[in-house]
């Protein structure tokens, strides 16, 4: 039997001014499935993981988390935004993103960080968040930094803290975009290994990556995006080993 | 020369000093609104709507274009002829008289509201856009993301301006001395007038605006080192 779907993305369309950034891109992702979108540099497939959890308003197309559709309305020049902001809020609230520039908020100690949005946007018990906090802390390996600014952390350090940050949401989906390419060569591997972990105990992932060797080891699922398009999707071995795109060969061709 | 400064009937120390705290108070109340009236007008600003954009900037232009002496009549002898005018409306012809220190407060925080707005509008554009996107992911509404997120930072980038303005805005009190109100200045000129000794009471005057803008730089200097809390220093 298959899993329950977890995430369902319709034909997004999206431009800026005279660029067609996204031109129908759809993906199902069912439980347990880690999703990797590859592609060039302006391939559109940051905007397109943006446009998941409404970052990027699309153009058109629909978004459905565990089943339920974010509502969206034309205005009357024509613009397509959300009908309902608190739905948005509360979808968001179930996807968990992890940004390339990692963005932890920089006042707040890791351990407030994590503890954030489950006590203000959630509503748990501050002792419970702190509790699950440090759980999670322990689990992306940076327990002893808990008390400790963003600003006194290497960039992978900020990135595992920026995880356990969405990962405090118990969200349905986790969204990655670009995780590793912000970061020091040698501290790449800390932060995918943290990724497998979470691959393997069977989350939901969707991965913008130019990390080929993640790609290839860890997704159940690859996408190319060429253009606002996708060129070429399947199961890694396929996409890496025999891709029908000519366009796919070269690109990985120049990477691998 | 220390008779004179003494506390009591024949020194003019304790009046000295009812000027001083009531100049404290002026200035104390005036920060207060003014910081309300900066952030609001900030807001404005920021809100992306074109009236409210248009109210801000005429709010500003017009403070930054008044001399302060000028803000503070318009509100003391404006308000009083707004009031008479509006109680006359109901039939009441009497005398009206307008509280000198809340009008010298609302003067005063107009002014620090002006040109505040401007450092607070700068401050919050340089919150990184990120912090922002990664509290919208979470799912925290607007006011929530103001208030977690961008009020406790908005400090670190707008303390050294405001701590500019609050310096200009202590100075600023004594222009309330011309409604006559018994500020410092006010009861320093009193002072002179009765005893003839206009360097020795104008030298203690600026010695006590002097202590009080030096105790409170080195407030600021604390509240700035409190408001980086957690930023590597480069």
């Amino acid at each position: 039997m298959a899993a329950e779907v977890a995430l369902e993305v319709e034909n997004i369309h999206k431009r800026f001014g005279a660029l067609d950034v996204l031109k129908g891109i759809s993906l199902t992702a069912r439980q347990g499935d880690v999703i990797s979108l590859i592609g060039a540099s302006g391939s559109g497939k940051s905007t397109f993981l943006r446009c998941i959890n409404l970052l990027e308003t699309p153009d058109s197309g629909d978004v459905r988390v565990q089943g339920e559709l974010i509502a969206m309305k034309k205005t009357r020049s024509g613009e397509n935004v959300p009908a309902d902001r608190r739905q948005v809020d509360r979808i968001r609230s179930r996807l968990g993103m992890v940004f390339q520039g990692f963005n932890l908020w920089s006042h707040k100690t890791v351990l407030e960080n994590v503890i954030e949005a489950p006590i203000h946007v959630l509503g748990v018990a501050r002792a419970e968040a702190v509790d699950r906090a440090e759980a999670l802390l322990a689990k992306v390996g940076i327990a002893d930094k808990r008390h400790v600014y963003p600003g006194h952390l290497s960039g992978g350090q900020q990135q595992r803290a920026a995880i356990a940050r969405a990962l405090a949401m118990e969200p349905a989906v986790m969204l990655f975009d670009e995780p590793t390419s912000a970061l020091d060569p040698e501290l790449v591997g800390e932060v995918l290994k943290v990724m497998r972990d979470l691959a393997e105990e069977g989350r939901t992932m969707l991965v913008v990556t130019h990390e080929m060797g993640f790609a290839r080891e860890v997704s159940s699922h690859v996408m190319y995006l060429h253009q606002g398009r996708v060129e070429e999707e399947g199961p890694p071995s396929q996409v890496f080993g025999n891709p029908s795109s000519e366009r796919c060969r070269q690109f990985l061709a120049k990477l691998l | 020369m220390w008779e004179l400064l003494s506390f009591g009937d024949k020194g003019w120390g304790d009046d000295l000093a009812l000027g001083a705290i009531l100049t404290l108070q002026l200035a104390f109340a005036s920060l207060g609104l003014g910081l309300v009236f900066g952030l609001a007008t900030a807001g404005m600003k920021l809100s992306g709507n074109r009236v409210l954009l248009g109210l801000a900037n005429g709010f500003t232009t017009a403070i930054r274009g008044i001399p302060d002496l000028l803000t503070l009549f318009l509100i003391y002898f404006g308000s009083q002829f707004a009031i008479q005018t509006l109680l006359s409306l109901f039939g009441y012809e009497g005398q009206v008289e307008v509280n000198g220190f809340w009008a010298g407060v609302l003067a005063l925080s107009l002014v620090f509201g002006g040109y505040s707005s401007e450092v607070f509008r700068g401050a919050f554009l340089a919150i990184p856009k990120g912090q922002i996107e990664a509290a919208k992911a979470v799912g925290m509404p607007p006011a929530l993301i103001f208030r977690r997120v961008l009020l406790p930072q908005v400090w670190r980038y707008a303390l050294p301006g405001l701590g500019n303005l609050w310096l200009s805005l202590i100075k600023d009190t004594s222009l309330i001395s011309v409604i006559a109100l018994d500020e410092l200045l006010r009861k320093t000129f009193i002072a002179v007038g009765i005893t003839k000794e206009p360097f020795l009471f104008y030298g203690i005057a600026c010695l006590i605006y002097l202590a009080i803008t030096t105790v409170s730089t080195g407030v600021i200097m604390r509240l700035e080192a409190w408001s980086e809390r957690g930023v590597r220093r480069a």
